[in-house]
Order: structure tokens, then sequence, then C-alpha cells
């Protein structure tokens, strides 16, 4: 019994100083690279090229996707909650506040937060901020961002707090999960090539990789980069270049869909949309081609080709289709420009995952004001007319129609999703 | 060339079909051209403004509203259905006599060139068909007829006298509020 115990001892000893090792490891930043810029001696034409750079890598990073505060008045203000499977995580004040934002942070603390995930005072921030993305932040775009933010209007308006279960609201354990999951900071090395560019705009600023990339049972980044996840109850799809490929994409199509919202293969949906306001909009056609060339490179791009249905539609599937979608998007699915979207090359239906076909045709999308100028009207919402099984049968003959799928999503399938969402709101 | 259905359906309370149809007619052609029920009104053609909207009678889930100029015969084959036309009542001598809300819209003076009016009467007697199943807080009736009537667009009287009066039909009907002040008089 005594050596039991012992054995017992021991491993719990091995098992403290191991996981105050990992919170050695995990709870403070490695080395900072020294600032680029003098900030105290800066001309007035370097210091506007700061603001310019800065004000672009804001755009690039999409800082306001998370920061903004969904109360309006500032997309900086903070407020905004981000749903996890471990509850509620709300964006910070941003905005150069004394008392509520990061007004009294130096360029170094701004630099340590983004590309490490540590706040002044050592304080871990969770990983919902994107610094396990960050992380190849070059130290000048991180300085000239710091620049920006300080000239941006302070809002004194206090943090939420965030509502997560226990014991993920325990903020110090962030530290262990740094430990295993977080790499290290390391300025992105560019030669200035255009798919250098890109990477550097999908996988560290623009962050694609955070919703884009399945998470392991600790919520951290799998290898499987950009293979495609479900996040906040949307499918956010598999962006590889064969994926890609197969749903109709061309990097022409992909430029247009970053920089207005729409193109033949959809509009910009759920969490996309956000991004489009905040960031892709804003971005120059040559940072959207390089985006485009990174995540196609090296692979032929055939473009949108209507496909041959998969299978027999269902009588009724089809009249479904004809009842209640045909008035708008059209017997064979051309669609009405800025009204109603083509459904015979569009990629929702090309998804395995059905959820966001699912989410559309219970729940619709409101009218939008996507960018330079391009608008969609409202999709009604049909989840009060129709029943799960008639979802599921529309689903399915859409699927089938010009998706390439099989016809093989279940009413208690449709059920779920449309549970889920509702518990989530 | 298109399919074709058999469409059957209760319209106004009449039986109509079965008729051999195009499986992709629209709703409003139907009613215009087949029946001539002229009073529901072809507008956006995209189900945006709602003047088109007609009533859909569900056994299950009670009546609701869709546009008729994109909701085709193919899902309302079937069902029962009220357009304008089945709204007002008729007196002893078969003259129309109007519903409680076509007869607030005439007393507010709500439209003027009247074209959405059928849409806003079909939705503002969904509403109230709603309330009677499920009551309300008074205090809850203006956000309930906002949202009910949101959809709707009018080009000539901005919306508010179409509201009022329905609000007021809502506060005056027995029963269709939790703190109706007329029930409350009775009641004392």
């Amino acid at each position: 019994m005594t050596r039991v115990l012992r054995i017992f001892g021991l491993l719990a000893l091995v098992g403290i100083v191991a996981v105050a090792a990992l919170f050695w490891i995990g709870r403070g930043s490695g080395d900072i690279p020294p600032a680029s810029v003098d900030f105290a001696n800066l001309d007035a034409d370097q210091r506007q090229k700061l603001l310019t750079r800065g004000e672009w890598v804001a755009h690039a990073s999409d800082c306001a996707a998370c920061h903004t505060d969904p109360s309006g008045g500032s997309d900086l203000a903070g407020g905004l909650p981000m749903e996890t499977p471990m509850g509620s995580i709300f964006g910070t004040n941003i905005t150069p506040s004394k008392d509520f934002g990061i007004g009294g942070w130096s360029a170094d603390d701004l630099y340590r937060a983004v590309a490490w995930g540590v706040a002044p005072g050592g304080k871990n921030l969770y990983p919902a901020m994107p610094y396990t993305s960050y992380h190849q932040i070059t130290r000048a775009d991180s300085d000239a961002l710091w620049v920006w933010l300080m000239d941006q209007r302070a809002v004194d308006k206090p943090n939420k707090s965030n509502d997560l279960i226990f014991p993920f609201n325990i903020r110090p354990a962030v530290a262990l999960w740094n430990a295993l999951f977080r790499p290290d900071a390391e300025p992105f090395q560019s030669n200035d090539s255009q798919l250098q560019q890109g990477e550097y705009l999908v996988d560290v600023l623009g962050h694609c990789g955070e919703c884009h990339t399945p998470r392991n049972l600790a919520y951290a980044l799998t290898d499987d980069h950009l293979a495609g996840a479900v996040i906040e109850n949307a499918y956010a799809p598999d962006l590889r270049p064969d994926a890609l490929a197969r749903r109709g994409w061309t990097q022409d199509d992909m430029v247009a869909f970053l920089h207005r919202g729409l193109s033949p293969q959809g509009v910009m949906t759920f969490g996309m949309f956000p991004v489009l306001s905040h960031s892709t909009s804003h971005l120059s056609n040559d940072d959207l081609t390089a985006m485009t060339a990174y995540l196609t490179a090296g692979h032929t791009m055939p473009g949108p080709q209507v496909r041959a249905p998969t299978d027999a539609l269902s009588r009724e599937g089809q009249l479904l289709y004809t009842g209640l979608c045909a008035g708008c998007h059209g017997d064979e699915g051309a669609g009405q420009p800025n009204s109603s979207v083509r459904l015979d090359v569009n990629t929702t239906a090309m998804y395995a995952n059905p959820l966001n076909l699912i989410r559309v045709i219970s729940e619709g999308i409101p009218e939008r004001d996507l960018a330079q100028g391009e608008r969609m009207q409202a999709m009604p919402a049909f989840g009060a007319m129709l029943s799960d099984q008639q979802i599921a049968q529309l689903v399915n003959y859409l699927r089938q129609r010009w998706g390439g799928r099989p016809g093989d999503v279940t009413a208690e399938a449709v059920g779920s999703a449309i549970e889920k969402r509702h518990t989530t709101q | 060339m298109a399919e074709r259905i058999n469409f059957s359906a209760t319209i106004n309370g009449q039986k109509v079909g079965p008729m051999n149809l195009p499986q992709d007619l629209m709703m409003i052609e139907l009613l215009q051209e087949y029946l001539n029920l002229t009073g529901t009104r072809l507008s956006c053609g995209q189900g945006v403004c709602s003047a088109c909207r007609i009533i859909v009678d569900d056994p299950v889930r009670g009546s609701y509203t869709v546009p008729a100029c994109v909701t085709g015969i193919a899902w309302l084959n079937g069902k029962s259905v009220r357009t304008i036309e089945g709204i007002a009542e008729q007196d002893d001598q078969g003259s129309p006599l109007p519903s409680a809300i076509q007869k607030a819209f005439l007393e507010h003076f709500s439209f003027q060139c009247s074209y959405c009016t059928p849409g806003f009467v079909n939705a503002a007697t969904v509403l109230v068909e709603q309330l009677e199943g499920s009551p309300i807080p008074a205090d809850k009736v203006e956000d309930a007829v906002l949202e009910a009537l949101d959809a709707h667009i009018c080009r000539c009287t901005g919306y508010v006298r179409y509201y009022q009066a329905v609000r007021d039909v809502i506060l005056k009907t027995p029963g269709l509020t939790t703190e109706n002040p007329a029930a409350t008089e009775r009641a004392s």
C-alpha cells in the first residue's frame, strides 16, 4: 500500500513539475525584435508613410472583424462576441483610450500581443486573438499598425467580460496551451515575389487558416492547412488548390469575390461577409492577385462548369425547387444579377458538408450592401414553411442537380443543424 | 417545354381544378391570367416589395403569406389560399362588407394609389389571425405590427397610416392582446 502511495505521489510530483514547466514556457514571450523605426524622431513624411502602411495592415489583418463595436460607432472599440465551444469571447477595445483601450501600450507591447499573444503585465490573451497566425508579422508592419492605431479616435468604453465555461475561464491556463501549440514569433522573410506576398497576406495577416483550417480537440490548428472546418456553426470551405479548382474557381473570380463580394461561384455569406466589409474589399488588386496566386499556385483552374446530375432527381425535390426557388433563381439556376445568385455553378451545394446549404434555406440571408456598389437582395427564410424532411429533399435536389454530391442528407441531419444554430444564438 | 402538373387548390373557399398547367407557372399568373382574380398586384416580380402577398391557410401552422410573383403553383398545389378577393364578407344583399382591417385602412386613409394595399391587407389579416391564437401584451403591439408589415413597400402614404390602422384594430378587438382595454372595460 505504501509503495502504491509512493508511486502515486511520485507521479503527482512529476505531473506538477510538468505543468509548472509548461506554464513557465507558455506564459511569457520570447525575444522581441528591435523597433523598425525611431518613433521619437519621425518626420512628417515618415509618419504619413507609417500611417498609410498601418491602415493597410489593419485592413489586411482584419482587426475590425473581432474588435468592432456591434452597437456601432467604432470599428475598434470591441464588444463583438466570438462563439466557441468553450463559450463566448468578446473582442476588446483597441482604440487608444488610456483607461479602456491600448492607449498605454508601446510599440513593443503591441508586437508582443500580436505575435506572442501576451499583453502588458504578462497577461495571456486567449488564442481567439490569432497570434498563432500573426506570429510571423514583420516588426515593420507591427510598428506601422501601432502608429495607425494610436492615431485613431479613443473610445472610452469598457471591455465585456468573457463568458467561458470552467476550466477555460482560468486565463493563466492559456499558458499551458501556448506551451503545447503556440508557434514562436518569427518575422516573415519575403523575397517580395508575388507568391510570397500572397502567402504573407493569406497565412499571416489575413489569418485565413484560423477559420478554414480544422482544429484538434484542444482547439489548436492542425496540419491540414486550409482544409476546411466548421466554425461558429458554418462551414468554412476547403481552400486548397485542388478543392478550389474542383469547385470551379478561377483566380479572376476569386479576386472579384474578395473585392466585390460576389462572383458566379457565390456571394460572401456568414462569417465571410464582415471579412469582405472590413478587410478584403479594401485591398488592392495587386494584393488580391497575390493572395489568389498563392491559393491556386501550381494548379490549372478550369473555371465554373455546370455539372450533370449525380443521380435521378427526386420528384419531391423538383417540386419544392420549382415552387419555392425557381421564381427567383430560375428553372435552370441562372439567377438574376444583384437579386438572386446563380445556383448552377454555386459552390455551396458542392461541399460534402451540407451545413451552409441547410442554414441558407432555413434562415435566409439578409439584404446586403456588399462592396464597390454591389448589392444583393434578401433571400427569404424557409425554415418555418418547410419540415426538416422537405428541407432535406430540397438540399439533396440541389446537391445532386448542381453540386456533384450524393443526395444523402437526412431530415435528422437538417434538424440537428437547425437546432445547433438555435442553441448558439 | 416545361413539364405539366395537375393543379388543384382551394382559392377563397372555392375548389379550383384539377387544371393541367405548366409546372413552373407562378401563382400570380394563375390568378390573373387563368382565374381572372386580378386583385393581386404584380410589382417587383422578385418577392421583395410584398404587393402580391397572398395568404396560405395551413391546417397545422395556421395562416401565413407568400409572394405570389415568385411562388410557384408547384408549392401551392393542394393547399388552401386566400387572395384580396376573399377577404371581404357579404351582407344579406350580396354586397361586400369590408373586413375590420379593410375598414380601418379606409378610415385611416391608409392608401392613395392602392397598388400595395392587397399585400398590406393580407399581411395584417394574418397578423390578426395569429394574435387570435397567441395574444400579446398591448405594449408589444406596435413592434408586432412593424415586424409583420416591415417587408411591405408603399410609395404613397409613408406607412404610418397603415401601421396605425392595424394597431387600432388589434387594440380594439377583444382577445388579441393580453391587456386589452376593451376587454377590461367589459369585465368591469
